[in-house]
């Protein structure tokens, strides 16, 4: 069980996402946010203890509901699986669905009181949501913590090495933590994005679908 | 996954035989937590015959390093196997945890203050 004070990596990432001010998602690869959700929901899962993965594949360990609807939702999908897949293939299944995971964690977010929903027309005919912060002390103390293990030499929390993990994935680390104190720990943050295993696939199917994309780019002359 | 316990000194060598999984982590998790407990600060993981490890037994090795180095301790990995070694690498782990190729050597490591 998730305690209720702590985000899941779901809402986490769905939060970390969002641009301070204006409430817009900052920019990612393409669909990079679509797997990093998919990939969130995975790693809440594991932490749980609902699944296990290894390079090969992802077992699910136990179906029993983890009292929160969205991963409970998720479980489901994996328990009904007749093989066992690699995490790569439950990525895409789950990014698939990425448009729902999107929406129930940021309702999430505004049910707890830290986003609130506006509703803007663009020309008047394309409906934009915003989700501007309404407490920013989740964002910060977030950013604070991974700064310090960025910056620093600890060891990572496993919980901590997973976000970090997902963050690096879809890019947004190199967009929150920016600056040359960051580009001089360049390689203790590539260190420590591979320490997830389910972000590190994440990452890879970014990777492959962005080169899959730049490979069906019609030539410029 | 078994589990067996022996100390040098003020080291704790826990040889580990099996699989490291979602299973049997929680296992290994409680042994490190109780060693913690009872005041052991100095821990070699001898994985001579431990044959997988799964996300879940990473999370536990990662967890029980931290909470060892937070409170004073130190860790040492030895004698990974190939496919150990493996989960290791693709994990950057070895990076970042102290990894010997011998119990021997990563005892030693750990000798002294």
């Amino acid at each position: 069980m998730i305690p209720s004070h702590q985000l899941t990596f779901v809402e986490e990432i769905a939060l970390l996402a969002l641009d301070d001010t204006s409430g817009k998602r900052l920019p990612m690869p393409t669909l990079g946010f679509s797997y990093a959700l998919a990939g969130a929901a995975l790693c809440d899962l594991f932490h749980l203890g609902r699944i296990d993965t290894d390079p090969a594949v992802l077992t699910v360990l136990s179906n029993a509901p983890t009292g929160d609807p969205i991963l409970d939702e998720v479980l489901k999908v994996l328990a009904a699986a007749r093989t066992l897949e690699p995490v790569g293939s439950w990525l895409g299944v789950l990014a698939q669905r990425s448009a729902w995971l999107e929406a129930a964690a940021d309702d999430r977010l505004v049910e707890r009181g830290i986003l609130r929903r506006e509703e803007n027309k663009v020309l008047w005919v394309f409906g934009v949501r915003r989700y501007p912060t309404v407490d920013n002390h989740e964002r910060i103390e977030v950013r604070t913590r991974l700064r310090a293990l960025i910056l620093g030499d600890d060891l990572p929390d496993p919980r901590d090495a997973t976000l970090l993990s997902l963050l690096c994935a879809c890019q947004l680390a190199a967009v929150i933590f920016r600056g040359p104190e960051y580009n001089a720990r360049a390689d203790r943050l590539a260190a420590l994005a591979k320490m997830d295993l389910v972000g590190r696939e994440v990452s890879r199917a970014i990777d492959a679908l962005g080169k899959a994309l730049l490979g069906a780019s019609p030539l410029r002359i | 996954m078994e589990i067996t316990a022996s100390n040098q000194n003020d080291i704790t060598v826990l040889a580990l035989q099996g699989r490291l999984d979602g299973i049997a982590s929680p296992q290994l998790e409680q042994r490190l937590d109780a060693l913690l407990a009872g005041g052991a600060r100095k821990v070699v993981f001898d994985c001579t015959a431990l044959t997988y490890v799964s996300s879940a037994g990473l999370r536990v090795f990662l967890s029980g390093a931290k909470k060892l180095k937070s409170a004073g301790g130190r860790t040492a990995f030895a004698a990974l196997t190939p496919a150990v070694h493996e989960v290791f690498e693709l994990s950057g782990f070895h990076e970042v945890l102290a990894v010997h190729p011998s119990a021997a050597d990563a005892t030693a490591s750990l000798a002294g203050p």
